[in-house]
């Protein structure tokens, strides 16, 4: 490995570490209260979330509207099986992943296979969706139904209020970290060309359907694993917390808040969001029209190129990430360019 | 037989529903989720108006034209910058810009109105057809829905500006290029179908109820029905609308309301995945 190559490696591992250090700090600065604990456990989980889209959707521009869907899938699975088997955690919990990594991995596919349209795979996966919380509402006699059920199976790790958020924590930077070198590697380099032109890409030698797939399987692990981690920590699980209206837009607002496709983007967003979901929750279901409006400002301001401080401060960082419109430009000893597995040209 | 028949009523509005919403994707690649929602302002104008004393045919012309206002207040807005754009972007900030709008509207209209609906009870007897009783609700319902539909197919059809429409939809750059005026032709398309969302919240008035929350549910029904039609096809639009209201109303009778929603979401998906041009497309387009 030569010399700037490992600068250019160190230098864009610093946000990760700062992020860890200052997210590390939090429980210290709530001062122990398990009510903003936990809603600082639930922007995590909406990170990782966030951080599950950016590789389907960011990297490689899959538009799954099924995130709720995939996190239910794997939480609900884990839990039935915990709960009604008996299984221990440390299998349920895999196995629901599995499950939604398997549901990913289908969709891109099938889409790659049918050469589906961003439209097509939009629909498709939205109905997923909506096909999911409709059987979960009902198969009331295992799923409870739209009221949901008593998750007991937990464990003192995820339900101390401390303990979960560091967990929680530990996750969402290790998936920060794999996203981090994936967009590094020869997948990444794969998913950008892509993204420019699949034409041009599959022409350059990319195996386009290899890389699809890839970030299908990959963003569907991390958005099932959050899911169910989400479950057992709650210690509840119903049909609301992993509806599209739920999970899926604020996944979006998330996105677009903290950039598209930039590595902190998530986490940036997924904090914004915690606070202002906060602050506004007095306004009850009067926040759906706030959310809204979020949606549409914020698309239709990246798309003008107003782009909030916040994701300016972000895209630096990693160099990345200007919304939907994004040419991806390339600084000279980017390390993905040179880096061991990227090919010679 | 009175299921299929009540199928049929429900499937020619779905219909209403669906065309609108295949037009507009069909002319510029828009697919508007927030068509439910068009809907429910029009049910939910009309209600208030109704509950301050208008008369009942002056509040169904005010919740029609509420519909339409708003259609063309989101073709005149937010949908610009939208349509700056080309190809497969613009389809795809179309989806998230109206999806923000229907969560938008949503809230506002959950919030503020939640226990107005829209009901339009017809009196008069049950009227005979084909040995079936029919409500004269229904009746009414599926004459305005008939009405509507053959009118828009004559539009199509027949007019100068309704040829120019389907030029927009087989190749916007060469219409451009003729003289079309693509920015008109979108408005009053939006137009249209903001009618054609206000003509289905009366006939569902007149059947049952429309209230605040049922947007996204409508939505996502016309969103079906499109689909299996194939997008951007009105005349498949019209034929998948029947049938799935009939598919609708037999499964509802003999199997339930959640499993109903399941198949036609399960027929939207299989059609997206072994025919995305839809029942009655060519395999390619």
């Amino acid at each position: 490995m030569t010399g700037p190559d490992r600068r250019a490696r160190l230098r864009a591992d610093v946000p990760i570490a700062v992020t860890a250090v200052v997210l590390a700090a939090v429980p210290l600065a709530l001062g122990g209260s398990g009510y903003l604990m936990s809603l600082a456990s639930t922007a995590l989980v909406f990170a990782a979330y966030a951080i599950g889209m950016n590789v389907i959707f960011g990297s490689s521009g899959q538009l799954f509207l099924c995130l709720g869907a995939l996190a239910g899938v794997a939480g609900y699975t884990s839990v039935l099986l915990a709960d009604d088997r008996g299984w221990p955690l440390v299998l349920s919990i895999p196995t629901g992943v599995a499950l939604a990594t398997a549901i990913g991995v289908s969709f891109s596919w099938v889409a790659v296979r049918r050469n589906l349209e961003v439209i097509f795979v939009g629909i498709v996966t939205l109905a997923f969706s909506l096909v999911f919380t409709t059987l979960v509402q009902g198969l009331r006699t295992a799923t409870g139904g739209e009221t949901g059920r008593v998750v007991d199976a937990g464990g003192a790790l995820l339900r101390g209020p401390i303990t979960s958020y560091y967990l929680l924590l530990a996750v969402v930077l290790c998936y920060l970290a794999l996203y981090h070198w994936l967009e590094r590697s020869r997948t990444g380099w794969a998913w950008r060309a892509l993204k420019d032109d699949p034409i041009a890409a599959e022409l350059a030698g990319v195996d386009v359907a290899r890389a699809r797939i890839l970030a299908g399987a990959i963003g569907a692990a991390m958005v099932g694993l959050a899911g169910a981690l989400f479950a057992h920590h709650e210690a509840f699980i119903s049909p609301t917390s992993y509806a599209f209206a739920h999970v899926d837009v604020r996944v979006l607002i998330v996105l677009a808040f903290g950039g598209i496709g930039s590595l902190l983007g998530p986490v940036v967003g997924a904090v914004a969001l915690g606070v202002i979901d906060e602050v506004l929750r007095p306004l009850g279901q009067l926040r759906l029209a706030v959310y809204g409006a979020l949606l549409i400002a914020l698309f239709l301001g990246l798309q003008r190129g107003v782009v909030p401080a916040v994701t300016g401060l972000a895209t630096t960082r990693t160099r990345r990430g200007r919304g939907l419109d994004t040419i991806r430009t390339r600084r000279d000893g980017d390390a993905s360019t040179d880096g061991p597995e990227a090919p010679k040209h | 037989m009175a299921v299929v028949l009540d199928g049929i009523v429900f499937g020619l509005q779905l219909s209403l529903l669906a065309v609108g919403l295949t037009l507009i994707y069909g002319l510029g690649g828009v697919l508007n989720l927030a068509h439910g929602q068009l809907v429910v302002v029009a049910a939910i104008a009309g209600a208030v108006a109704i509950s301050a004393g208008v008369a009942i045919p002056v509040a169904v012309v005010l919740a029609v034209a509420a519909a339409a206002a708003l259609a063309w207040l989101l073709d005149a807005t937010l949908l610009r910058p939208v349509y700056r754009l080309t190809g497969e972007r613009r389809v795809l900030l179309s989806l998230l810009v109206t999806l923000g709008v229907a969560f938008l509207l949503d809230g506002i209209l959950i919030t503020t109105q939640p226990f107005t609906a829209l009901t339009l009870s017809v009196p008069g007897p049950a009227i005979d057809l084909l040995g079936v009783r029919m409500r004269s609700g229904s009746v009414i319902a599926s004459v305005v829905a008939i009405t509507a539909l053959a009118g828009v197919f004559a539009f199509l059809r027949l007019s100068r500006f309704g040829r120019a429409i389907r030029s927009v939809i087989q190749d916007e750059e060469g219409a451009a290029l003729c003289g079309v005026d693509l920015s008109l032709t979108r408005t009053v398309v939006f137009v249209l179908s903001g009618v054609m969302a206000g003509l289905f919240a009366i006939t569902q008035g007149l059947l049952s109820s429309v209230g605040a929350a049922s947007g996204f549910n409508l939505t996502i029904l016309a969103l079906i029905v499109t689909v299996v039609g194939g997008l951007g096809r009105v005349s498949g639009a019209l034929v998948a609308g029947v049938v799935l209201g009939i598919v609708h109303a037999v499964s509802s009778f003999y199997i339930g309301a959640f499993v109903t929603f399941v198949i036609l979401l399960g027929v939207a998906m299989l059609t997206i995945l072994v025919r995305p041009t839809g029942i009655l497309g060519r395999s390619a387009r």
